[in-house]
């Protein structure tokens, strides 16, 4: 096919445009019709793109570009158009006007082959690729109103799980192909590369300040960064201008509301007094009389108080939340740049100073100094300042009785305000959540700045260029923590004023040298890379604490002004570490139809005794449409088999755990005192966890290219992860690199885009699913790991996932006393009706440890997704929906009733408990729920974590405006956004995204609608 | 002009990639935030001696671990649980009814492989000053002491259950790779460990050594070496190895038996192995000690005012006095039971003619009150009244605890004969007479194995199980079933501690 034609150099091109713009420039206005001139290149490459098609709109007058990718043509008089259309570019029109030469750049078309995606320390077709790579573009990360960009992603990507963060500028946890770490050790997280620079999280930037987001999914596309890639890798390239490029000025802004959504349901006064009445809990009871002495009694039900707060209602608000960008970009024939600046607002939905605000400001510039020397700069400067929110409350507002008003006028003695205390009612605990809310101030200061700067030689033009680039990022955080006095009662309070500091710094510089090769020989294209790396991170940690500072002024809030200054909760860290890597790449085909890819990397680090790892991987491809037999066909016409194999190091673990402990012991020899010692040893020393990993899968286009399809089946292995290895004799555990995990499953992506003849509507619908299976394969001889708590244990088994849930498995209620005289277990164990009944796992007639089993995980093992998006006249509509299964989530606020039997609950349990026989199979009875045989671990607290979820609704409608204003009416959209409006799960909670599986203080996720606009000078 | 240029944007990015290999020292930087200090300096050698003291420590443990001797060396016709009604599945562990969750079972284990890592541990730490010791040659015999008291417990563990991992290091955690080795390969491995340290420990008797008194020299070696071989059923070795210590000419028998069990059998000539204890000679202050009152009776009548009782274990079984009444025995009957004036009641049922010295007062002069746990207390673990230092009141207490002594050599060595074992240090007859005078019976000529082994059963009962783990090896199941309790061979293994079971899954193998 034509578009597959190879690029010939075009070296003096340039120059000769110029020349022609400045004889012809003058010249060309005045004829009738005239002749206009110009070239078509590739806008991520600038490669010339020869065969192009250019029309004159609504005319049959045009040409195609010659083998330098330029064009001459005779244009009619009036108003004209250009049309230029090309395979595997995005149709693009050029308004002709007075101007006579065009240098028009056109975008690869979403769905292209011919689209270049970066990988790591270079860029390829995606054609070529033999790897799993998915790339999400600025238009797509717009589309999803949040401060971080990584939100765009959930739903997106198959195999990339996103669980959404609540909390405004908290970052949402990512999981590419499962967890290959034992989780809880912060070991997990992917990395992330931007423009360069590697970092853990990307809170910092706006999703406006980047270009494009790739993930890299498997190891022939993330080996290239070896000790650090095993996680996965998300190359994150912030926004550039082209060459040759009219300057462009845009504004893109939204302003809008977050909605709470899905909010749990609690049990009203009149549901709750009924459970206090059934719980057979006499103090309980009298709680309820002393709260009708206190507050009344309901006009409706006199057996109730009248007080009948939700609590839930109390502490949420709608929330507002706005961005603004503003960005300039442009080049011409030597430089280009990009610039802009950001500023981003969130208000927490949780009542009280819970806030993130964000200001960012980017430059970059890149410059071709001579022909042989391109310098190039970037800067990311972000400035933000973050209140986080009370996490406890959102479990005291689950268990804070309704029977209790938020204010109580009586409590005169209460200062601040006079809040009400469930204690003056009889209540273990406080329980209201807003003394918390109000009196701690959780403040962060948050200063990243992202720089880079490089040179790179053309030692042979088009052949072989040599690349030093520096990276350098400062990162400086600054919370302060403060806790206000309160005084509600004796025991809930706050006597103290507390202020806690925390100073952290980074400051990690990369130093990269690479040096690219590539040539094309008939039929053999190379290119070969090689390249250093040199790698020094560091961190400074302080903190320190005051008791009692003067707190009417904010102005006094520092430690320095404070009475006590505990020496103990000062502490001081820091940390160095270093690496230096050697790292190259071979990519090779043949006639683009057999595909040959391998990278190389050699980390050393100072952080392990063992200095290097060396982290290879191969990939190879076959374009079965490029053979003969299925050539230039349009069912078929692009068919890619390929398959990789690479291993990646996970370094985000510690380098020791454990330790040699020498202790003085003394015993008697003859009768006199002799001193020693005993060395015990639980020293373990640590490495980086090796990644193996296998992806077979193949890519392809049918039907003309409308439809495209990409499948993968991955596999895995962690080899030597650190594990808890418990202690024989000794007891207690220590981290050892003998661990085996695997994730594998499939992965699928799927899209349909079309458009009418006339071009009034275009359509695309796409969608992707992946399965994830994750296990434990070996656990060095270990039959079992504990996690989670005594109370709510996790175990990890080998064969089923990590750290997956373990107890008992309900098999219903006992209804009537009938039951429970006919089964020995509930006599053994003096059960009544309204009690759990067990599974007796093995048979033996008993309940007992031996019973539990493995209730569920909490990583969903299916996950998918999908969007539609149309075009019709001036209107654009997008929809996209993400769901998953498979997961489960510990209901850890109704698992507080072990401890605190005496709160409120949920409606769902309150409404559908058991209450005589026949009303529950599910719950037991109100006095059940506080018996210890109820409250085991079991399926009544893991409850499925499936949802369905509409995740985003964008419509928008472009303003015609061409002519307006004599043609300088800026390009004009305006667009409605309805991010997650609705939510579909079983859980009984306010969101089904838990991260770790544990809901206490999930904080939820809310629906965002905004109003945006976008500007285009 | 065109090489030219190349040729400098070469020379530049060679200097760029070579110039980056200069950062390579980064690399052995060592972390921030850390004491260096508190790492072991290995070249202060006059230390070396610390990481073994501890080891002798763990030997010679105080209040802990006091239950392992007893579950070791329970079960056998010589001894009862006694303690009636307490700790009952200790006491139906001498009745050959196991119970694998029970608390002792699991103790000794913890304890004697925790001894056996400290032991391991011990020999890596001599061995890290070795390198800059002057005197290597005594590196090597601290580390060939840590590995005899590693053998020796790894003898009592195996003879308790048989097939286990043994320790390869330091490293607890280790154990989970362990495959398990047969009680033939760890008394194989216990004997080649023996002989590993033998020739870097000094031929002096333990009471001789000035450095460590009472540690383990060459003698403790080849004793170890022939209890692993006598369970083995190597007769020819246990032969050589104990005629070796007879022809070392440095052992004798104490000549007062009695005493050899009090405060005068502390480091004493017959010794090859003890556990040490004393409370340093003063009335008040620091005092190591066994717990002796384990064994010690209850509510007595001290003859020194305020000597504390005991609780009640460890009663000397009546077929075992009957044995000793029958056998015309005195000296050794007096000291390995002390008897009350219920327990006479019972003997006098069926020994009508009970010589007079027996008595409840012992011959020190204490006097043993009857009580409900036990009629009879052993004399053994006995320390008399006015033998404890004035102001200590503990039972027992400045005690040595005997693990090997010479008298076991001898009869081993007449054991090994009498199986037809050929010997260099004289008769079976010899042996065993000499053990036969000082508790003064009449010589045998011609001794036959049996006789040798009622002469064990008599010299060494209530000491360390070994009447049970003889007639175990010699199958003698009928010797075994006394007093109502039936042994067959299948219960001579404890079963592994089911808290042991669950943590490491090759126990689950068996």
């Amino acid at each position: 096919m034509k578009n597959y034609l190879p690029r010939k150099q075009a070296s003096s091109w340039l120059k000769s445009m110029f020349l022609l713009l400045l004889t012809i420039a003058c010249s060309a206005a005045f004829g009738q019709e005239r002749s206009i001139s110009g070239s078509i290149s590739d806008r991520s490459t600038n490669e010339s793109l020869p065969g192009a098609s250019v029309l004159i709109k609504g005319t049959t007058i045009g040409v195609t570009t010659d083998i330098d990718g330029k064009f001459t043509l005779k244009v009619p008089a009036g108003d004209n158009t250009l049309v230029v259309t090309y395979v595997g570019y995005e149709k693009t029109e050029v308004s002709i006007g007075a101007q006579s030469v065009f240098n028009i750049q056109l975008n690869p078309s979403k769905t292209s082959l011919q689209e270049v995606v970066v990988v790591g320390y270079g860029s390829t077709k995606v054609k070529d690729l033999t790897s799993s790579i998915v790339t999400m573009k600025s238009d797509e990360i717009n589309k999803t109103p949040s401060s971080q960009p990584l939100q765009a992603l959930q739903g997106k990507v198959a195999g990339v799980q996103v669980v959404s963060a609540g909390g405004p500028g908290d970052s949402p946890t990512i999981r590419i192909r499962g967890v290959g770490s034992f989780p809880g050790r912060g070991a997990e997280s992917p990395l992330y590369v931007v423009d360069g620079m590697f970092y853990d999280n990307i809170d910092f930037l706006n999703p406006s300040d980047i270009a494009s987001m790739s993930v890299l999914k498997d190891a022939s596309a993330s080996a290239i960064y070896g000790v650090r890639a095993a996680n996965g890798v998300v190359l994150i390239e912030t926004k550039s201008g082209n060459y040759n490029q009219k300057s462009e000025i845009t504004y893109n802004g939204y302003f809008g509301y977050q909605i709470a959504q899905n909010v749990l349901k609690m049990a009203n006064s009149q549901q709750f007094t009924t459970m206090a009445m059934e719980s057979g809990s006499e103090a309980d009871k009298s709680y309820i009389l002393n709260a009708m002495q206190r507050y009344g009694r309901s006009t409706v039900d006199p057996n109730i108080p009248s007080p009948n707060t939700d609590w839930y209602a109390e502490i949420l608000r709608p929330a507002m939340i706005t961005n603004h960008s503003l960005s300039f970009a442009g080049g011409n024939d030597k430089a280009r740049y990009s610039i802009g600046g950001d500023y981003f607002l969130q208000d927490g939905i949780m009542k009280m100073e819970n806030k993130y605000e964000r200001f960012n400001l980017r430059t970059k510039v890149d410059f071709k100094a001579t022909k042989w020397l391109t310098v190039g700069g970037n800067f990311i400067f972000s400035n933000a300042l973050k209140y986080n929110n009370q996490g406890s409350a959102w479990s005291n507002a689950y268990y804070a009785v309704p029977i209790m008003p938020v204010y109580d006028p009586s409590n005169t003695l209460a200062t601040p305000t006079d809040y009400s205390n469930a204690q003056d009612l009889g209540y273990r605990s406080g329980q209201n959540p807003f003394p918390t809310m109000d009196n701690n101030i959780d403040r962060v200061k948050i200063k990243k700045l992202l720089a880079n700067f490089f040179l790179e030689f053309n030692l042979i033009p088009k052949t072989l260029t040599f690349k030093t680039t520096y990276n350098y990022s400062f990162q400086s955080i600054d919370q302060r923590v403060i806790n206000l006095p309160w005084f509600i009662g004796n025991s809930f309070q706050n006597p103290d004023a507390t202020i806690t500091r925390y100073f952290t710094n980074y400051n990690d510089y990369i130093w990269d040298n690479v040096l690219t090769f590539t040539k094309s020989f008939k039929n053999h294209n190379l290119t070969v890379m090689a390249g250093t790396s040199f790698k020094d991170e560091g961190f400074t940690f302080l903190t320190a604490q005051g008791k009692n500072f003067p707190t009417d002024m904010e102005q006094s809030w520092y430690i320095s002004q404070a009475v006590n200054i505990p020496a103990e909760a000062v502490s001081d860290n820091g940390g160095a570490q270093y690496g230096m890597s050697y790292f190259g790449r071979i990519a090779y085909n043949f006639k683009e139809k057999y595909l040959l890819y391998a990278t190389m990397r050699a980390d050393g680090s100072n952080k392990y005794q063992q200095k290097w790892g060396y982290f290879p991987t191969i990939g190879v491809g076959w374009v079965i449409t490029e053979e003969k037999f299925l050539k230039n066909n349009n069912v078929i016409p692009f068919f890619k088999i390929r398959a990789s194999w690479g291993q990646l190091g996970n370094d985000n673990i510690q380098a020791s755990d454990g330790a040699y402990t020498t202790s003085v012991v003394t015993t008697t020899l003859g009768g006199v005192i002799y001193g020693g010692t005993v060395v015990s040893n639980s020293y373990s020393e640590l490495k980086w966890e090796l990644t193996q990993e296998t992806d077979v899968g193949f890519t392809a286009r049918f039907l003309n290219n409308r439809l495209s399809a990409d499948f993968d089946y991955y596999n895995r292995e962690t080899k030597n992860a650190a594990i808890p290895v418990s202690i024989p004799l000794v007891g207690g555990s220590v981290l050892k690199p003998v661990g085996v995990i695997r994730n594998s499953g499939i992965e699928v992506a799927l899209n349909w885009s079309d458009k009418t003849a006339n071009e009034k509507l275009s359509y695309s619908v796409g969608g992707n699913f992946s399965t994830l299976k994750n296990q434990a394969i070996d656990l060095y001889g270990q039959p079992y790991i504990d996690g989670g708590t005594a109370e709510f244990r996790q175990r990890t088994y080998v064969g089923e996932p990590l750290m997956a849930f373990y107890g008992y498995k309900v098999a219903g209620v006992y209804q009537n006393q009938g039951e429970i005289d006919a089964d020995p277990i509930a006599i053994a164990n003096s059960l009544v009706p309204g009690d759990l009944k067990y599974v007796d796992q093995n048979n033996d007639g008993k309940i007992n440890d031996d019973d539990r089993i493995i209730l569920g995980s909490y990583f969903p093992s299916f996950t998918y997704g999908a969007d539609v998006n149309f075009k019709f006249f001036n209107f654009d509509f997008s929809l996209s929906v993400y769901g998953q299964t498979g997961n489960k989530i510990l209901n850890r606020k109704r698992g507080e009733v072990i401890w605190t039997s005496d709160g409120n609950m949920d409606a769902d349990l309150a409404v559908n408990r058991w209450h005589g026989d026949g009303t529950s199979d599910k719950y037991p009875s109100s006095s059940g729920l506080r018996r210890g045989w109820n409250q085991k671990m079991s399926d009544f607290f893991v409850e499925d974590g499936s949802f369905f979820r509409i995740q985003n609704i964008q419509l928008g409608y472009t303003i015609n405006s061409s002519k307006w204003l004599g043609g300088n009416f800026p390009q004009t959209r305006i667009y409605l956004t309805a991010e997650r409006p609705l939510t579909l799960f079983k859980y009984n909670g306010f969101t089904p995204e838990v991260a770790n599986g544990w809901d206490n203080q999930t904080y939820p996720v809310a629906a965002v609608y905004t109003i945006g606009l976008n500007l285009k000078f | 002009m065109k090489t030219h240029k190349f040729f400098i944007l070469s020379t530049f990015t060679i200097i760029f990639l070579v110039g980056i290999t200069g950062c390579k020292k980064y690399l052995n930087e060592p972390p921030e935030n850390r004491t260096f200090t508190e790492e072991t300096d290995y070249t202060k050698t006059e230390n070396m001696v610390q990481p073994l003291i501890g080891v002798y420590q763990k030997l010679n443990r105080v209040d802990e671990g006091w239950s392992d001797f007893p579950l070791i060396s329970v079960r056998g016709d010589d001894v009862n649980a006694g303690g009636l009604g307490d700790q009952q599945d200790f006491a139906n562990t001498d009745l050959y009814s196991y119970n694998k969750d029970y608390w002792m079972y699991n103790a000794l284990w913890q304890d004697y492989y925790s001894y056996i890592i400290t032991a391991n541990s011990a020999m890596e730490q001599v061995a890290l000053y070795k390198q800059y010791a002057s005197n290597k040659a005594l590196a090597d015999q601290y580390i060939a002491e840590a590995k005899v008291l590693k053998g020796f417990w790894m003898f009592q563990l195996s003879r308790v259950w048989g097939s286990l991992p043994v320790p390869p290091n330091s490293d607890p955690t280790e154990l989970f790779n362990v495959p398990l080795s047969t009680k033939n390969e760890i008394m194989t491995m216990v004997s080649t460990w023996m002989d590993e340290a033998i020739p870097s420990l000094p031929a002096v008797r333990p009471n001789e050594r000035g450095d460590l008194p009472g540690g383990v020299t060459r003698y403790t070696a080849l004793a170890i070496k022939a209890l692993a071989n006598l369970e083995l059923k190597q007769y020819q070795t246990v032969a050589d190895v104990t005629g070796e210590i007879i022809n070392s000419g440095r052992f004798i028998l104490e000549p007062d038996f009695y005493q050899l069990f009090k405060i005068k059998g502390k480091l004493n000539s017959e010794n090859l192995l003890e556990m040490q204890y004393s409370d340093l000679g003063q009335g008040t202050g620091d005092n190591y000690y066994y717990l002796f009152g384990f064994f010690g009776p209850q509510g007595w009548t001290p003859k020194v005012a305020g000597a504390g009782d005991g609780w009640g274990f460890w009663e000397p079984s009546l077929k075992y006095i009957k044995f000793m009444l029958d056998r015309g025995e005195k000296t050794r009957l007096e000291t390995s039971v002390l008897f009350t004036d219920r327990g006479i009641l019972e003997l006098r049922k069926d020994h009508p003619d009970l010589p007079s010295w027996i008595s409840h007062t012992t011959p020190s002069g204490d006097i043993i009150n009857d009580f409900a746990r036990e009629m009879f207390v052993s004399g053994k673990h006995y320390l008399p009244s006015d033998q404890l230092t004035p102001g200590r009141t503990n039972y027992g207490t400045n005690k040595n605890f005997t693990v090997i002594r010479y008298a076991e050599i001898l009869l081993m060595y007449a054991e090994a004969l009498t199986q037809g074992a050929s010997g260099a240090a004289g008769s079976a007859d010899q042996a065993v007479n000499e053990v036969r005078a000082r508790a003064g019976m009449p010589a045998l000529s011609g001794v036959t194995n049996a006789q040798v082994m009622d002469e064990k059963f008599a010299e060494l009962a209530m000491e360390w199980g070994t009447r049970f783990f003889d007639m175990v090896r010699l199958g003698d199941v009928n010797a075994l079933s006394y007093d109502g309790r039936t042994f067959t061979m299948e219960k001579t293994f404890l079963p592994y501690p089911q808290f042991q079971v669950d943590q490491l899954p090759i126990l689950r193998t068996k």
